[in-house]
């Protein structure tokens, strides 16, 4: 049940990196890898924050903004110095690094005994810690995935849709490609800092290690959620994006718990989801020549 | 409402180079049907870019409705020009549905946070459709992956037009389909041009169509235009008349005969 509820609280948590992943690799189209550094930085941004006395949501609210302007960056270099793509992220990734370093002024910052979004909702609700993580944990991404679903259902939301899949289509009909990429980015990595924000306050630390790998296992919760549930359109998309964090949270607790009787130790946990990321990758093409 | 002056344009490969505009001054007036032939690299499709704002002019202007659009990015220019491709999948978003890549092309200008699918806009997406007679009315909610290249260059055609553009580009859009969508996507081209009196340029190679529709014709051979027949001149013309004036404005035969085997290879 403690496995459960963790697997619950933390693919919800970490869900919402999904989110933004899914938002610039499958809507937008754009390899982002700037993920690994907006990630720390909401986390970095959320716990100085809080350990200067802010409020945690407060300190939520500047986190995912400081993630937005992480993904500006990205969006700069890529449309107006003409940086490819994956450069362009893994520039900002890099400088993130020591901005994050800067921010917290060390490499880890405890925020033992501090208030958090949790704890502010266990005492709103009267519901005990665990009860409380889940809510919030699950508030937050089911709340964002919602307002994302709505924002595609709009012109604006069609207009990001439309220049990740067609940009000469969307081009012709008044989109300027650069813009929508731009914003898109910007959503993407703000809700991807909010999700380290959110991360910082459930674990009771930030850490500058902590955005090593964001990328791949928010990429292994988007194939998982696409191979478990065959999401159609993009509103199912985003859901199948969260479900799939779910089960790889669960799959990441149950590996470590029972992984070591194998061999397996935490080291490894790296290692064995690029593998999952590789092998979902690696299988419609090799499912495609099968079949002929 | 289309004038270009003087533009011209020069491709560079290494130490090759190809003007692929050559100083063209055009002016067509608001509701003219341009029809545009020419072997292969006349220049044709060079032209629609520089006058769609994908490719950028060496020298010369550009003016739409007035307004010297020389400066203006493609997107911006999309306001008043309406485009389709020669590929059914240049025009469409595939992963969109048929009623989602309508709503795109419904609002060209500044986007909103309105819903992109009112009741009100899909009724009126219907109604549109039924004009096609392909009944795509019916598959609303079916991404335009899904619809055949003849049902996706008709859509691509309707999304076009549908905002009345003041200037319609069509660059052999017929060309990719079989007979019988070639022909349909014509009509349909035809009637909502002429419906909605749209200044249309279409760039095609078969001299058959060039002559059947449009009120006035032009050739293009080296990136110049070889010869500007108006409609009283063209309705004279058959497709032999065509051939002949094209041998006689210097159009060598082997490239004619490319031009001809591409349109029968088309019949
Ligand atoms: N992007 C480009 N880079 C280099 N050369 C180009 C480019 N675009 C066009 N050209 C050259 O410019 C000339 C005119 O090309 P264009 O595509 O306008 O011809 P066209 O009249 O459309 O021919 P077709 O009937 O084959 O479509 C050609 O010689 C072509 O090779
Ligand atoms: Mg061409």
């Amino acid at each position: 049940m403690a496995l459960f509820l963790a697997a619950v609280e933390q693919g919800l948590i970490w869900g919402l990196a999904a989110l933004g992943v899914y938002l610039s690799f499958r809507v937008l189209n754009f390899p982002d890898l700037s993920v690994d550094g907006t990630f720390p930085l909401g986390a970095a941004v959320t716990a100085t924050l809080i350990s200067r006395g802010w409020d945690p949501f407060g300190a939520l609210a500047l986190a995912a903004a400081a993630g937005m302007a992480g993904g500006l960056w990205t969006a700069a270099l890529s449309t107006r110095f003409r940086i490819q793509g994956l450069l362009a992220g893994v520039l900002t990734m890099i400088m993130l690094y020591s901005l994050n370093l800067r921010v917290m002024g060390r490499p880890n910052l405890p925020l033992l005994g501090r208030p958090s979004a949790f704890r502010t909702l266990s005492h709103l609700t009267g519901l005990p810690g665990d009860w409380a993580k889940v809510l919030g944990a699950g508030l937050l991404g089911l709340g964002c995935a919602a307002l994302l679903i709505a924002l595609f259902r709009t012109e604006l939301g069609l207009a990001l849709r439309a220049s990740g899949d067609n940009p000469t289509t969307a081009q012709a009909y008044g989109l300027s490609p650069a813009a929508q990429l731009t914003w898109g980015l910007a959503l993407s990595n703000g809700l991807v800092a909010l999700s380290g924000g959110l991360a910082a306050q459930y674990l009771g630390f930030a850490d500058i290690g902590m955005g090593i790998g964001t990328i791949v296992s928010s990429l292994a919760a988007v194939i998982i959620g696409e191979i478990l549930f065959r999401p159609r359109g993009v509103g199912w998309g985003l859901l199948a994006a969260l479900g799939g964090s779910v089960v790889y949270q669960g799959a990441i607790r149950v590996a470590l718990r029972y992984g070591s009787r194998l061999g397996f130790t935490a080291a490894d946990m790296r290692l064995l989801t690029a593998l999952v990321v590789l092998a979902a990758l690696v299988a419609p093409a090799w499912r495609l020549r099968k079949e002929g | 409402m289309l004038t270009l002056h003087g533009v011209s344009k020069t491709f560079r490969l290494g130490k090759e180079s190809v003007r692929a505009l050559d100083g063209i001054d055009l002016g067509v007036g608001a509701g003219e049907f341009l029809t545009v032939i020419g072997s292969n690299g006349a220049g044709k499709t060079t032209l629609l870019n520089v006058i769609a704002g994908t490719c950028w002019p060496d020298s010369g202007r550009i003016a739409v409705a007035g307004q010297d659009v020389t400066a203006w990015p493609a997107y911006r220019r999309a306001r008043f020009i309406g485009r389709v491709f020669q590929d059914p999948r240049q025009g469409t978003a595939p992963h969109l549905t048929v009623a989602e890549n309508l709503a795109l092309a419904a609002q060209k200008g500044p986007r909103t946070l309105r819903w992109a699918l009112g009741r009100a806009r899909l009724a009126f997406f219907r109604r549109e459709l039924a004009v096609l007679g392909m009944d795509l009315e019916k598959r609303l909610n079916e991404r335009a992956a899904y619809l055949s290249g003849g049902e996706r260059q008709a859509l691509a055609v309707l999304m076009a037009t549908f905002t009345r553009p003041k200037v319609l580009l069509l660059d052999e859009h017929t060309a990719a389909l079989d007979p019988a969508h070639a022909e349909r996507v014509l009509e349909i081209t035809d009637q909502l041009v002429r419906a909605h009196h749209i200044t249309s340029l279409m760039v095609t190679h078969r001299m058959d169509h060039a002559l059947r529709v449009g009120s006035r014709l032009v050739m293009m051979h080296k990136g110049r235009v070889l010869l500007d027949l108006g409609a009283a001149a063209k309705a004279n013309l058959g497709v032999e008349d065509l051939v002949g004036l094209f041998r006689k404005v210097g159009v060598v035969d082997d490239e004619l005969l490319l031009t001809d085997a591409k349109a029968c290879a088309a019949q």
